[in-house]
């Protein structure tokens, strides 16, 4: 139970901070029924830009994922 | 490889098949299932729906069964000029507005025409529904028609609301899709359908049984003298199906003083007819007739029945009180008694509403739409045999039919409640519009005569009516509950449905061969209705039912029974069997004629010896296919017997009845029958039982009366049969493999083995229902050997190597679901009060932010602990000029993971509605735990033989035998002696040789005798190998390297993992929450609250163990 998350590298995210208003963070998605790639604001509204699918899938991150191996 | 242009074969043997399989599984068919007898095995279900719809047309049955509805509205003048006339309205006084329902579609599941973005592909699959936590639905349209007075028929077609649509059936996308298909729609590929999704979850319909329809049955129960003064035990009780399905119930009670009385009950409410008045009702009649009809002619030997004559003649003499002469004026004084409870329009006259009263009510399966003067002679027919075997009970000529038999029983298929339920809710919808029509007389002042009216007839008035009759049916399947005026001459309110959980495949499997007795009999003190009768045989499954509470009640179906879902063509039946010289007359005594019957109606009576040939003839002609006699016809032979039950012969022909497949002996081909015939025919179990003369039949497998489940119990012939049972039941709990599909769903929680393999000991079944697609446990070097201690009491040893290399290990599949916007009423995209991500402007921690991506949602890949964050939301409102949301608050809100185990994110889906313009608003985040085995799993064999794992012990201390086996698990010997399981002995022999020489071993039960044992034919195989005939072998102590005094019992044994895990389990703890009230320590696992120690658990520790000074504890 005490195994943590490898954390990664000292970044701007680390230290606690403040979210930038800046014009609008897009994250990618990948869409469930074609696979495209699918650029979303926050507030948009959830759809495949190509297909019109309703439903997303969240990208794995591409930080390194490490655990402890026991 | 190229896909074979050569049909897929369906064949297959009790071999590995190994590299069959594996094509299969990496191409799948491109033209049908490869397993035909696992799509048989939710036929029923996917038939019943198809019914609805497809051939069999119920709902459009329903519709008319339902008829036109009429509202009078009369002008207060009239009202006044009613009031004096006392024989019912004239007609013409006052408007009339008649409604009715022509036509009923359903479509298959679409996005709504609102959401503009999908251009490619319009339809929903079932497998976004799972995805989306949304429901499997389709539009349900019907056509209205109304008019005003005589007007013309005006029409308009109605939106009632989406309805589930069950899966693979006629209303699915998936209905005809090959495997291949099938695996394109992200759905596993034998997919078979049979449940609907409500809410991304999957639920079906369970079946029930009924009592066979249209079949007087004679009841003798006690609660009959309960109902008022000169009431007795015996009563003639008839379900009666109307063709849509729905089923009315009459009953004919014999009174202490001879008399006989027809009960009914309407609208949940009971009502007592003296049955000599409907009798008179339905025909014009005499006398003479009735007392022919009931005893016999003069001069037949029934009139020789004083018995029976004595009462038709009270019961004809206490009738001539009433003084209703003819058929009018009987009709008449039904309609008048019954013109309250009818829901007529209130200028019918009271004729009609009599005849009304007898379409809906008496014997409805033999007229129920546009009753013909002969379908009328045909209840008056049925109602006269009901009354003769009604006295034949009470005079004890006759026996009584067992309700709880098989035999007497149907089943209560899913579609066709499902059916029952739609017309329920169109009739209480055409009801409310009543309502609808007089708020808007009242507000308006007008009559249905404006023009007016006809104008707000369909944009006014039918709106303010509730037309959502798909979120009722939706109600119905996601809670169970029935909420029902009529009560659809069903026994329970709630208990209609069950979630199909996908544990593993055969708990998936099972729920679609289940047959439930009714909640009703669940709480009756009596075991009468739990009894496995001998009726059963062939068609419910006598291993296959749960221990505890619900044994004996829900059962399941055998898996060669198969469930009829339509009604047969039998209209060349009534001339065949009048040329097999069925007549008319008829008499009391059935040492004279008996009766013949089909579904319910009178075809005529014949003498006993030619019933015998009729009955013989007949199965002749259906099983050679001649004469058009249908093959699933069921031809009911009664022979004549002395208080036996009651003589003739009954052709059934409906669909609901449970039928399987036999081999006629005389033609050598495959006959099907049904419970009913069965008791009365000699069916041979295995050819060498096979009695010249006397057999007519022979079963094709003795397995085929065992359940699908229950056949994958190897060597179950070996074991005391509730170990039988108990591994019915474990092999349902086991952690396997719930199909290959597992991306796309999102069950709650799903288990998975990781390291399943095939069975080495299977019977030929499990290849044809092809089980190796869903692995549900592995193959163990078993040694029974009492070693270490650490076995004792069902404990057993695990091989701390085997483990390492992954024995047993396996996966759990959360799926939680974050929600924002939890009151789902509010629809517009503006109504959006909160977006996932981060506030604009507001501070985010490290410890959130290492764990969240800067859209607010977890990073696949990651480790998660109890209290860490999952998601990040903020509030927000809708801000016009500048054409976004913005945030006032700056703060998040974080949902956090509440579980107290360590899991990995596997997947986040981000959900969109179906108009695909919102902003997300929930997310479905699916966690991995990993589960290996650890102390206190319970595994199990298929033996009933359950244990925990006590220790993993190292391999080098583990015996190990001669050749360098060292067992994976080390069981007690003590677990046999008591418990019988001999079975399991066969299977660690049979899998020892078959692992030794690459052999699938057939386990079929009853294949081996007393002069062909198992033993021998397993130890031959096993001196084949150069192993010790009998399965021991010498074995040396891991620990001090000595041979042990006695040989070890090694082999090789199929081993299961069941879903129950100390992880989910153990409860500990020192300190922690405590009730406010009291300050003891609160319930509860999941709160941590403590174990109570109760009064008998200190009992033992004061006195047991002389703790004197703890008794002040307490």
């Amino acid at each position: 139970m005490s195994r943590e998350a490898y954390v990664a590298p000292t970044s701007a995210f680390n230290t606690g901070t403040t979210v930038d208003p800046g014009p609008g963070l897009t994250t990618q998605y990948i869409c469930g029924d074609c696979n495209q790639k699918v650029l979303l604001k926050q507030g948009d509204g959830i759809r495949c830009k190509e297909c019109g699918h309703r439903i997303l899938y969240k990208e794995r991150t591409k930080r390194m994922v490490q655990f402890e191996a026991r | 490889m190229a896909p074979s242009r050569t049909s897929t074969p369906t064949q297959w043997s009790a071999d590995f098949d190994t590299s069959r399989r594996e094509r299969l599984f990496r191409n799948p068919p491109r033209d049908h299932t490869a397993y035909p007898a696992l799509v048989d095995a939710t036929q029923p279900h996917i038939q019943s729906f198809n019914a609805l719809l497809g051939n069999g047309q119920l709902l459009a049955a329903a519709i008319r069964d339902i008829g036109t509805k009429s509202f009078l509205h009369q002008r207060p003048e009239a009202n006044a000029a009613a009031a004096q006339d006392g024989e019912g309205l004239e007609p013409a006084q006052g408007n009339r507005l008649s409604l009715r329902i022509r036509e009923v579609f359903v479509e298959k599941a679409t996005i709504p025409p609102a959401n503009k973005y999908s251009t490619k592909n319009r339809e929903i699959y079932p497998a976004e529904c799972r995805e989306r936590h949304a429901t499997y639905r389709g539009k349900l349209r019907i056509r209205l028609e109304y008019r005003v007075n005589a007007g013309q028929w005006q029409e308009s077609v109605r939106d009632m609301g989406q309805i589930p649509i069950m899966l693979k059936t006629n209303r699915c996308h998936l209905e005809n899709c090959t495997p291949a298909q099938l695996v394109q729609q992200k759905e596993e590929s034998e997919e078979f359908g049979g449940y609907f999704i409500v809410n991304g979850i999957e639920k079906l319909i369970r079946m029930l049984i009924v009592s066979r329809r249209n079949f007087p049955m004679a009841i003798v129960r006690g609660s009959f003298v309960d109902r008022g003064g000169t009431y007795t035990k015996y009563g003639m009780q008839i379900r009666s199906v109307r063709p849509d399905q729905t089923s009315q119930t009459n009953v004919l009670h014999y009174l202490a003083d001879g008399n006989i009385t027809f009960r009914f009950s309407w609208r949940k409410n009971e009502y007592l007819v003296p049955v000599m008045m409907i009798l008179k009702a339905l025909v014009e009649t005499n006398d003479r007739e009735i007392f022919e009809g009931i005893v016999g002619n003069l001069g037949s030997q029934g009139v020789e029945n004083t018995f029976m004559a004595d009462r038709v003649e009270l019961l004809l003499r206490t009738y001539k009180s009433y003084n209703l002469l003819g058929k009018a004026r009987t009709r008449a004084y039904l309609g008048e008694k019954f013109r309250p409870v009818l829901g007529v329009p209130d200028d019918m006259k009271n004729e009609d509403v009599g005849t009304e009263f007898l379409r809906k009510v008496v014997l409805v399966h033999l007229g129920n739409v546009d009753v013909s003067q002969s379908q009328d002679i045909d209840k008056f027919k049925l109602l006269l045999f009901m009354i003769r075997k009604l006295y034949s009970l009470a005079a004890g000529d006759c026996a009584v039919d067992n309700p709880d038999a098989v035999s007497n029983q149907e089943v209560l298929l899913p579609g066709f409640l499902y059916g029952m339920l739609i017309k329920e809710k169109f009739e209480d919808w055409l009801r409310s519009v009543q309502g609808a029509c007089e708020d808007w007389i009242r507000t308006s002042g007008a009559t249905f005569t404006d023009p007016g009216f006809l104008r707000d007839f369909t944009s006014k008035i039918l709106r303010r009516t509730n037309e959502n009759i798909g979120s009722l049916v939706e109600y119905f399947l996601s809670t169970g509950n029935l909420v029902s005026s009529t009560g659809l001459d069903l026994q329970q309110t709630s208990g209609y449905t069950v979630v199909a959980e996908k544990i593993n495949f055969y708990r998936f499997i099972s729920h679609f061969r289940m047959v439930h007795r009714g909640s009703f009999f669940a709480q009756l003190k009596t075991t009468t209705v739990r009894k496995l009768l001998p009726e059963s045989w062939g068609f419910l499954c006598p291993v296959h039912t749960p221990d505890g509470s619900p044994c004996g009640l829900l059962n399941h179906l055998a898996h060669k029974c198969k469930v009829t879902t339509r009604d047969l063509d039998v209209s060349p039946i009534p001339r065949l069997l009048a040329g097999l010289g069925v007549s008319d007359l008829s008499s009391a005594s059935t040492d004279e004629k008996v009766v013949v019957q089909l579904d319910g109606r009178i075809m005529g009576f014949c003498a006993p010896e030619q019933a015998h040939t009729i009955a013989d003839t007949l199965r002749y002609w259906k099983v050679q296919g001649s004469h058009d006699v249908p093959v699933e016809l069921e031809i009911g032979y009664i022979q004549n017997s002395k208080g036996g039950q009651y003589p003739g012969i009954y052709l059934f022909s409906q669909a609901a009845r449970m039928i399987r497949p036999v081999k006629y002996l005389p033609l050598d081909a495959e006959d099907s029958v049904g419970p009913f015939e069965q008791p009365y025919m000699s069916i041979a179990c295995t050819d060498n039982e096979i009695e010249s003369g006397e057999s007519t039949h022979v079963e094709y497998d003795p397995t085929n009366i065992l359940s699908i489940v229950a056949n994958q119990t190897p060597f179950s012939d070996f074991n005391q049969s509730p170990r039988n049972m108990y591994q019915c039941q474990m092999g349902k709990q086991a952690m396997g493999t719930p199909g290959t599909s597992l991306r796309y769903r999102t069950d709650n929680k799903a288990y998975l083995l990781q390291t399943g393999q095939t069975p080495i000991v299977r019977p030929p079944l499990y290849n044809e229902y092809g089980l190796d697609n869903f692995p549900n446990g592995v193959n163990a070097v078993v040694a029974v050997i009492s070693y270490t201690g650490y076995d004792m009491d069902d404990a057993m040893i695990i091989n701390k190597s085997a483990h390492e290399r992954g024995f047993g290990h396996g996966t759990i599949y959360k799926t939680k679901i974050v929600r924002l916007n939890e009151d789902r009423s509010k629809r517009s995209a503006h109504a959006v009060t909160k977006l996932f991500g981060f506030a604009a402007n507001s501070h985010v921690p490290a410890h959130v932010r290492a764990k969240l991506d800067a859209d607010g949602l977890p990073y696949i890949g990651s480790q998660i602990n109890e209290g860490d964050i999952l998601a990040s939301c903020y509030t927000v409102t809708w801000e016009p000029t500048k054409h976004g949301f913005i945030n006032r608050d700056g703060q998040n809100e974080l949902h956090k993971y509440k579980d107290p185990e360590t899991a990995f994110i596997e997947e986040v889906r981000v959900l969109g509605s179906e108009t695909g313009n919102e902003p997300c608003q929930a997310i479905s985040i699916k966690l991995r735990v990993p589960r290996a085995p650890v102390i206190g799993d319970k595994f199990s064999s298929r033996h009933g033989q359950k244990g925990v794992c006590s220790q993993k012990w190292p391999a080098v201390d583990m015996p190990f035998s001669e050749s360098g086996i060292v067992p994976d698990i080390i069981i007690n010997p003590h677990a046999f002696p008591s418990r019988m399981t001999i079975g399991m002995f066969v299977e660690s022999l049979a899998g020892k040789s078959g692992a030794l020489h690459g052999l699938a071993q057939d386990a079929s039960p009853w294949r081996f005798d007393e002069d062909h044992t198992a033993g021998h034919y397993f130890g031959e195989q096993l001196r084949a190998a150069g192993y010790n005939y009998h399965g021991n072998e010498p074995m040396y102590s891991g620990i001090t390297g000595g041979e042990f005094a006695a040989d070890i019992y090694l082999g090789v044994v199929f081993y299961q993992r069941l879903r129950h895990m100390v992880n989910d389990k153990f409860q500990v703890r020192t300190t922690g929450p405590v009730t406010q009230l009291t300050g003891q320590p609160i319930k509860g696992r999941a709160r941590g609250g403590g174990i109570r120690v109760g009064e008998m658990e200190r009992d033992m520790i004061i006195p047991g163990l002389g703790c004197v000074r703890v008794a002040g504890a307490f």
